[in-house]
């Protein structure tokens, strides 16, 4: 191909010349050019290599549709994208393009040698080849593929780019800025609606910018659109998914255009909700099917009109026409009369409108009528073509450097079958056209049926006068499926359009079919010789076309990928050092090191501090619900497994959790504030579950209740303060309450100010030390916290994290639900019996206990180990065993579940969930481990204080 | 009443200011969670005449929902705890904190991640509603001014993305 910039044509700045570079050589073209027509205008034919054959290929088209010329752009600093159509990138000063898919060059690519062995490829080849040795799969045959067959590569570096989203609403979304799109734009904007007018390309306009007779038309309109306050006009913006209620997603791309991006968003999410919805996404040419018609400079006749009118650049110095559709001539005929020489029109019709063919004849336009092209001439460029006569005779050369096809026209239905509205089969288009609506959406212009292309032939291939078995024919040109390809499917009983596409690829990777879906229709509706309609239509999904991860993820990125919560002690917790880790949502301090300090010996000294000092902890995160109303105390009975209704106020009572089903699924200690208020307690991660499954049975098992329930987590800032110097730090600090164990025993709930800021402060503990729970109004909790740890210092207070927490309670056996239960596990499994109120006539959860499953025994139940070597810790989520010299695989009999290094006992302990736990003590189980089997007894799950004398100090 | 100046805020204190929106953090607020069946004996309880539709507010109170009222008023505001009665007052000052946005590009920020249509929204509105994943009660207090409550813990993530969005704006 040879093409070449006109003169006086077209919409670029001539005034304004772009440098860039394509695989490293440089080019200019103009402000205003895409990629593609400014290497068209240089003279470049050759864009990429297929996707199987590594065939050359140039440009097909000159839209969204571009099925060959995929390029990857690198803006250098992790900017690079790969797979974007060169239609699409537009030019700016710099742009570094690279052509993908070869090896070692897009000149002279290895991989070429596909094409000559093209016979050992056919379609559903991968299905049938690589079958055999199965482990040749992984390590071989699919990097092999991978490597050959592919698109662009993917991006090594983190994206550095930001991206923005929003929502907005309209009443009328339009979808397409070509001329139908924008006289139904100006339509609704004098009817005073609030109009959202979107479109792809850079330009609104869409076929008026390759129509000079509509120039002036097209100025005004977008001029009066502009002026108008009620509509916004989304350029170089794409709809890619239509989803329920008129909801549309778009994206539109800011910064790729800009030689440099700046420091704004890339690329912005809009979330579209429209009352009405246009569609005018216009319609895309069909290629032909004939030997040699992916021969760069074979192109959509339509894309040349473009490439010429709208830039300028005339695609060759002799150019063939091959239609079988009248638009094909009036686009030859336009091109003519620019000044582009034609070399023929060739129709595969007899007849052809007279109008059209005199006008031919007038500007000395050769024509040959009842012909088709059988063959192109050039590998890497077109050379010429060979014609015939339909029934194969008078077959003659002829010399041309590019090839322009008319096949007739698609309707873009892509987003109206995201809505799904229902399709017409349309002979007189040889298309899908919509039909019923299934939103309050309608299609104007071409991708609704409405524009005149002139009449043509529906067929699959173009007749030749060779064995269609013995050459390719491309459909897809993005897949590189062929004719044959669609024959062979057929012949091995593919009759679906689903399985045809799934066994030749046709219509899957970036063009989704844009181009090659009708085409393959009739094919099959050839071979199989049904009609178009009984072989179906594949599902169109979102995205319309290929978008950025960015875009989609708008601002969900770095920090703003998700919530991390955080307690407004925090910030304390990080600048004394903490080690953090997540849990749910939230972070929280693990362990807090000194210099030098591991886990293993911050934690030891964490939890020797508070057995003989006092600690502090950060409990904030504790999940708190407040329970109100005269039925409080009736509604809190019918949740929990123990009894509620008689809890005076001031004392605070552990509260068992069930699920119907009989199973553990939450647990906390709980105050009586008052006779109508309780304050409950969750854990961490279960609050919001919590709450949601009490309001669930309050709203729908017993509305009759007065009570109500509101989240209190964020209320409060919650200090865990534990050991048994606790009393003696908090006691002048704390005001209006008497501190003294008989006036505050262990489980109670007091009222008055610390620090002068008012509190509810709980007398519980989880550690098994005397302990308290400081509640106060979360906005003051730094201040409090650093008021208690100023008065511990002469006390040795310690900060401990979670860590030490968990090690504190598994001393005492007090399980964390999620982790020595799993959701299989009743409180008699997990000797909780004594939580169970057995006089209650009920509570969620008592009627599945008596399942014959629930009371059977062998049930795994929740014990102590301690290994037979003290300095062993077990690994939490080892498998136990009872006899370890059983073969492989051996039966398994429990996990463990919880297990630590307890520096207050100088040796390892650990929980376990054993079957018949609790008839085993002083048995010994084994764990296997890799390379040994470790030894451990089982005991009960309390290794210290079982008497609990400590609590009540 | 506690010294204002012992309180600390995941959000920073200076406001931050863009082209077109200004987002500080509110003052401290006295808020509660009201819930009952019937909205006139609450109504009686606080003095007050609440409102009955959802969305729409009277005074310093909010209505959330079919039996539920959002009471937002100055710090230190005298509010009863409705002892015994068939209705339940919780007490949720400190469960969140207001952020401001005022200025005419306020509303473009707010619909970066709310989903509502926020032009619908009169002045003296407010909804519970969501920006992005997160919970928040939105108000509209001007044309071109609301108040933002969100859980503490959220506040720093949805300063962060507010200001983004602002940073973003064209």
């Amino acid at each position: 191909m040879s093409a070449y910039r006109l003169d006086g044509m077209g919409r670029v700045n001539r005034g304004a010349p772009v440098n860039f570079t394509f695989d490293g050589k440089s080019y200019q073209g103009f402000a205003g050019d895409s990629l593609a027509s400014a290497l068209l205008a240089n003279g470049v034919s050759l864009f990429g290599r297929s996707f199987k054959y590594h065939r050359p290929r140039g440009l097909l088209g000159a839209g969204a549709e571009e099925p060959n010329a995929l390029v990857s752009v690198d803006r250098g600093g992790g900017r690079y994208t790969p797979n974007l159509r060169a239609p699409a990138v537009e030019l700016y000063e710099g742009l570094n393009a690279r052509s993908q898919n070869r090896w070692p060059s897009l000149q002279t690519d290895f991989g070429s040698i596909n094409d000559r062995l093209g016979r050992f490829f056919p379609a559903g080849f991968y299905n049938k080849t690589f079958m055999w040795p199965r482990s040749f799969w992984e390590k071989l045959y699919e990097p092999s593929i991978r490597r050959m067959a592919g698109l662009g590569d993917a991006p090594t570096e983190a994206d550095p780019d930001t991206y923005s989203a929003c929502y907005a609403y309209c009443d009328v979304l339009i979808v397409g800025a070509g001329p139908a799109g924008i006289d139904a734009a100006l339509e609704a904007c004098a009817a005073r609606k609030h109009v959202i007018l979107i479109d792809e390309n850079d330009e609104l306009g869409g076929g008026a910018l390759a129509d000079p007779a509509l120039a002036a038309w097209l100025e005004t309109s977008l001029r009066d659109l502009a002026n108008a306050p009620n509509v916004t006009l989304l350029r170089r913006t794409t709809a890619l998914g239509y989803y329920h209620d008129n909801f549309i997603g778009a994206v539109e791309r800011l910064t790729d255009h800009l030689a440099q991006p700046g420091h704004g968003a890339r690329e912005q999410l809009w979330r579209i909700r429209a009352g009405e919805v246009v569609l005018a996404q216009g319609a895309i040419e069909r290629p032909l099917v004939f030997e040699g018609n992916d021969v760069p400079g074979v192109m959509l006749a339509s894309a040349a009109r473009t490439y010429l009118f709208r830039f300028g650049v005339a695609v060759g110095r002799n150019v063939a026409v091959m239609a079988v559709h009248d638009s094909g001539w009036k686009d030859a005929l336009a091109m003519a009369k620019a000044g582009v020489r034609i070399a023929a029109i060739i129709d595969l019709r007899e007849t052809v409108a007279a109008a059209l063919v005199d006008e031919a004849k007038a500007l000395g336009i050769r024509t040959e009528l009842g012909s088709a092209v059988i063959g192109v001439a050039g590998r890497q460029a077109v050379k010429g073509i060979e014609v015939s006569r339909a029934d194969g005779s008078m077959r003659q050369k002829l010399a041309c450097d590019a090839v322009l096809m008319a096949g007739g026209w698609t309707p873009s239905v892509h987003l109206w079958s995201h809505s799904l509205g229902k399709l017409a089969w349309s002979d007189d288009w040889g298309a899908y056209l919509p039909d019923v609506p299934n939103e309050n959406c309608r299609c104007v212009g071409a991708c609704g049926g409405k524009w005149s292309f002139g009449s043509g032939l529906n067929i699959g291939a173009l007749p030749s006068p060779r064995d269609p078995a013995t050459f390719k024919a491309f459909v897809d040109f993005q897949n590189d499926v062929t004719a044959k390809d669609i024959a062979l499917a057929v012949r091995e009983g593919m009759k679906s359009v689903e399985h045809i596409k799934r066994y030749t690829t046709n219509g899957m990777a970036t063009d989704q079919g844009k181009t090659s879906n009708l085409n393959a229709l009739q094919l099959a509706s050839s071979a199989l010789d049904r009609p178009v309609q009984a072989i179906g239509l594949t599902t169109f999904r979102p995205p319309y076309t290929p978008q950025t991860f960015g875009a989609l993820a708008g601002h969900a990125k770095d920090a703003l990928f998700q919530p991390v919560r955080k307690t407004g002690i925090d910030p304390w917790a990080e600048e004394h050092g903490a080690v953090f880790e997540l849990v749910a949502q939230w972070r929280r301090a693990r362990y807090f090191p000194k210099a030098g300090e591991d886990m293993h010996a911050a934690v030891n000294r964490e939890c020797l501090a508070v057995r003989e000092g006092v600690g502090i902890f950060d409990a904030s995160t504790l999940g708190k619900i407040e329970v109100v109303g005269p039925d409080a105390a009736e509604f809190l009975n019918r949740m929990y497994t123990n009894p509620w209704k008689q809890l005076e106020p001031g004392r605070c009572r552990y509260g068992l959790l069930l699920r119907e089903d009989g199973f553990i699924t939450d647990d906390g200690v709980s105050a009586r504030m008052a006779p109508d208020r309780f304050h409950l307690t969750t854990t961490t991660g279960g609050a919001a579950r919590v709450l949601n499954m009490m309001e669930d049975y309050l709203q729908t098992e017993w509305p009759d209740l007065n009570v109500w329930l509101t989240s209190t987590t964020e209320q409060y800032a919650v200090i865990a303060l534990q050991g048994p110097k606790a009393r003696d730090v908090i006691a002048p600090l704390v005001a209006g309450i008497d501190l003294s164990p008989e006036a505050f025993p262990h489980m109670a709930v007091r009222e008055g100010t610390i620090c002068g800021v008012p509190t509810r402060l709980f007398r519980v503990s989880f550690t098994g030390e005397l302990g308290f729970e400081i509640n106060v109004p979360a906005a003051y909790g730094r201040h409090v916290w650093e008021a208690v740890w100023a008065a511990g210092q002469a006390h040795g207070i310690t900060p401990y994290g979670t860590e030490t927490m968990h090690v504190l309670r598994a001393e005492k056996g007090f399980i964390i639900v999620g982790q020595d239960t799993d959701g299989t596990v009743t409180p008699f499994d997990a000797g909780l019996d004594w939580a169970v109120g057995k006089k209650k006539p009920d509570f969620v959860g008592k009627r599945s206990m008596a399942r014959p499953d629930i009371v059977a025994s062998g049930r795994k139940q929740l014990v102590g180990l301690l290994t037979d070597d003290p300095s062993v810790v077990l690994e939490e989520g080892a498998q136990i065993v009872l006899d370890p010299n059983q073969p492989v695989p051996m039966k398994m009999v429990g996990h463990v579940t919880s297990s630590y290094w307890s520096a207050t006992l100088g040796r390892s302990i650990a929980m376990a969930l054993v079957a018949g736990g609790f008839d085993r003590m002083g048995e010994t189980i084994y764990v296997p481990m890799p390379g040994k089997t470790l030894t451990a007894k089982v005991v009960k799950p309390m290794f210290y204080d079982a008497e609990g004398s400590r609590l009540n100090g | 009443m506690v010294d204002a100046a012992l309180r600390t805020a995941p959000v920073p204190a200076d406001p931050a200011v863009y082209d077109g929106v200004t987002i500080t953090l509110g003052t401290p607020l006295e808020r509660r969670s009201l819930r009952a069946r019937d909205a006139k004996a609450l109504g009686k309880l606080l003095g007050r005449k609440l409102p009955e539709q959802i969305g729409r507010s009277s005074e310093d109170v909010l209505c959330l929902g079919p039996d539920e009222w959002l009471l937002r008023a100055p710090a230190g505001t005298a509010v009863p705890d409705g002892a015994g009665l068939p209705l339940a007052l919780v007490d949720i000052s400190e469960r969140a904190l207001t952020l401001v946005l005022e200025g005419p590009r306020a509303i473009d920020v707010l619909q970066a991640g709310c989903p509502r249509d926020l032009r619908k929204l009169t002045v003296g509105e407010g909804r519970r509603t969501v920006f992005e994943g997160v919970e928040i009660v939105l108000l509209r207090t001007g044309e071109d001014r609301f108040e933002v409550d969100v859980w503490r813990s959220f506040a720093s993530w949805l300063h962060l993305a507010l200001t983004t969005a602002a940073s973003h704006l064209r």
